[in-house]
């Protein structure tokens, strides 16, 4: 009978709500500010959120990417990369090194302790979102060349 | 566990009803395989040819409580190379609840979490490693301002689906100092930790129950520049060696890691130096040294940079922080340093129109040089000249050619110690030098198609000689992928091709990927941290949803 039941509430509450918001967690940035995650997308603001680390190198080939062009794309459209290093306390001292010589341009957000990759139930990194008033809105793991291209279109469209 | 069950199940029920500030969600992954007998590469398949680890996590939050649970499944048998323990075993093996006011946050359950640089304590969950040392008890961090904070734990520590019987106590305390010295630009932490494990002793009263570490740490931030020093003291403890104590001798063991940092806009400059000796800590001393990186109370990952190429990965480097006094080898831990340094040149340099990256990393670790007496004791020198273990020098150039075109070259330059790379006795067995070299090429055409080759080369005149390798993908869109790769040791007595062939989809809350192919013995590393997997052909299925 409680087998019954639990199947049924799960079954049931699955179908009516599903991961589509970000958990309430706060992160650190690389200056010690803690940032509410749930707070970045707010008044519609659009937000991109990458999951990455310095160790995963198809994580920098899509930073590296986006990099490229995102001056030219946030004067297009108004939104903001966050770019969440999973790295654990062994390699995030390089974070702060890497960033900036790679030149990267985006908020850069502490998860290590894994605590957030875990809510999203992200495996594997690079896993991209875009969120809009809290709403995951976009959801991409993996790269390959030209996926930057894809999210910026999805960006397009929700401005 | 039934009852566990029904509680969460009453949770998602509520949930029904109204869905203002709560959410569901949750995640399920497969990896699985299916192994064959190969006669090139001497596999004989188990007779549990098919085996899978399986993962389905829940969480459910209301408000400022989180809950969640975690079912595994090692059925019928755990994949090849990972802990024993989990062969045939599935079950709910961990479940937490947090609640999160202004000024608290405490976890009850199971609860990772780490401490400083994690030297002193971490647990963590790596999958793909066969790590999961969470802790069941209870977690306490209380902000006592923006200042300070302090964060205590206790509990039992994990070892399979069940607890080591020890307990784990530990305080850790951080305390910024920018309001006390009026710092703007300035930042200043500095911390304190304390770990202590209480573990039975049975009948022999030489062996200590209580066995503590105690750290300190200061991480400074000004401007461009960045520095984190941290250093542990474990109290005395006999040393064990493949779950046997060899004496009631005694030894402490010390930690010391120093960072320093240097950037600014297109340049980065990271340099470590850490020196461990006799620094292990596990939730239960028969465990120290064991090869499945169970039940780890201390951190100490290699630091060295990670690759992740087919060739590149060969010849990995793994931290050797133990105490060893036996017939075949004296040693008593590790040190050295590694440095990382990235450029990103301006637009229109002589590497072309688009900005150019630069990448370099150096390492070198080596043996703390010690003199070990006829009683069992050793006298250490600071650095010293002892054997070394690894040195790497490796570079890094990334190219955008075009819209469409965009090269890496990779080079490294390697040598290991036989012992660290093969097993064995560390240090009397001599090295093994090698050369890498990489060139990967990415074209991308329209609509998310684009093509990824990569050429590489590994020149040794040691162990199994030299290597070519090759890949090449095909991405049909973002979400649809297929490769084919081949690592061909050619210079090797059986000249053995690591052929592999398969294929990924990615598409939102859903990725398979499915390969075919042998995979070479050796060790797979996670941020610093390897699993030794055996030489071994089959098919590979990897599923991951979440929902």
């Amino acid at each position: 009978m409680k087998k019954l039941f639990t199947s049924i509430a799960f079954i049931y509450s699955i179908s009516v709500n599903s991961q589509s918001t970000l958990p309430n967690i706060s992160l650190n940035s690389l200056d010690g500010n803690e940032i509410n995650i749930q707070a970045i997308s707010d008044n519609d603001k659009i937000a991109v959120v990458s999951l990455w680390a310095t160790w995963c190198v198809p994580c920098i080939k899509e930073l590296d990417a986006i990099s490229e062009y995102y001056e030219e794309w946030k004067e297009e459209v108004n939104f903001d990369l966050y770019a969440i290093s999973t790295d654990d306390s062994r390699t995030i001292k390089r974070v702060n090194a890497m960033v900036n010589g790679k030149g990267w341009e985006y908020t850069i957000l502490l998860d290590s302790n894994n605590e957030l990759q875990r809510a999203l139930g992200a495996s594997t990194i690079p896993l991209t979102l875009i969120v809009k008033n809290n709403k995951i809105v976009y959801r991409h793991s993996g790269y390959s060349a030209g996926v930057e291209f894809e999210l910026f279109d999805k960006i397009k469209e929700l401005k | 566990m039934n009852k566990i069950l029904f509680f969460i199940s009453l949770i998602f029920s509520l949930t029904t009803v109204s869905q203002n500030n709560e959410n569901i969600f949750g995640s399920f992954e497969s990896n699985s395989q299916l192994l064959q007998d190969d006669n090139t590469l001497n596999f004989t398949s188990p007779d549990d040819n098919f085996r899978a680890n399986n993962y389905f996590q829940l969480n459910y939050n209301i408000g400022n409580i989180s809950t969640g649970i975690q079912y595994e499944s090692y059925l019928p048998s755990a994949m090849l190379g990972y802990y024993p323990q989990y062969n045939g075993e599935n079950g709910i093996a961990s479940y937490f609840m947090n609640i999160k006011r202004n000024k608290f946050d405490i976890t009850l359950g199971y609860f990772y979490g780490q401490f400083g640089n994690g030297l002193i304590f971490r647990s963590w969950e790596n999958r793909q490693l066969g790590i999961n040392n969470a802790i069941k008890g209870i977690k306490f961090k209380y902000k006592f301002s923006e200042s300070f904070n302090l964060t205590t734990i206790y509990g039992q520590q994990r070892n399979g689906f069940e607890l080591n019987e020890s307990t784990i106590k530990g305080v850790d305390s951080n305390l910024n100092l920018n309001k006390f010295l009026n710092f703007e630009k300035t930042d200043l932490t500095i911390g304190a930790s304390y770990v202590g494990r209480y573990q039975n002793n049975s009948t022999n009263d030489l062996i200590p129950a209580n066995v503590k570490s105690l750290g300190a740490r200061v991480d400074l931030y000004s401007g461009r520049f960045s520095l984190n020093l941290e250093g542990i003291i474990k109290d005395s403890d006999v040393i064990a060696n493949e779950g046997v104590i060899l004496s009631n001798k005694l030894y402490d063991g010390t930690a010391l890691q120093l960072d320093l940092g240097y950037s600014k806009k297109g340049l980065g400059l990271n340099t470590t130096f850490r020196r461990l000796e006799n620094f292990n800590f596990y939730s239960d001393r028969l465990a120290e040294g064991n090869i499945y990186n169970q039940q780890t109370i201390s951190y100490t990952p290699a630091l060295t940079k990670q690759q992740d190429y087919l060739l590149t990965n060969i010849y990995v480097y793994s931290a050797q922080p133990r105490l060893v006094i036996n017939a075949l080898e004296n040693r008593s831990g590790e040190v050295g340093s590694q440095t990382d340094f990235y450029y990103t040149f301006k637009k229109d340099s002589f590497l072309g129109k688009y900005k150019s990256k630069i990448a370099v990393n150096f390492s070198y670790w080596a043996a703390i040089e010690s003199n070990f007496n006829q009683d069992q004791s050793y006298d250490v020198e600071f650095i010293g000249d002892g054997n070394r273990y690894y040195r790497d020098f490796n570079f890094e150039l990334k190219n955008r050619w075009n819209n469409k075109f965009n090269t890496t070259i990779t080079m490294l330059d390697v040598i290991i110690d036989k012992g660290v790379a093969l097993g064995g006795p560390l240090g009397v067995q001599g090295d093994i030098k090698a050369k890498v070299g990489v060139i990967e090429g990415t074209y991308r055409y329209e609509n998310g198609k684009s093509s990824r080759a990569v050429i590489q080369h590994l020149w040794t005149k040691d162990d199994k000689k030299n290597w070519a390798g090759l890949v090449y993908e095909y991405n049909f869109s973002t979400s649809l992928n297929v490769f084919i790769a081949d690592g061909w040791n050619y210079g090797g007595a059986d000249k053995i091709h690591y052929y592999n062939f398969g294929g990924s989809y990615s598409k939102d809350n859903m990725r398979l990927s499915l390969n075919y192919g042998r995979q070479r013995g050796g060790l797979i590393c996670v941020g610093g941290v390897c699993r030794y997997v055996p030489e071994n052909t089959g098919l590979n299925l990897n599923l991951n949803l979440v929902f």
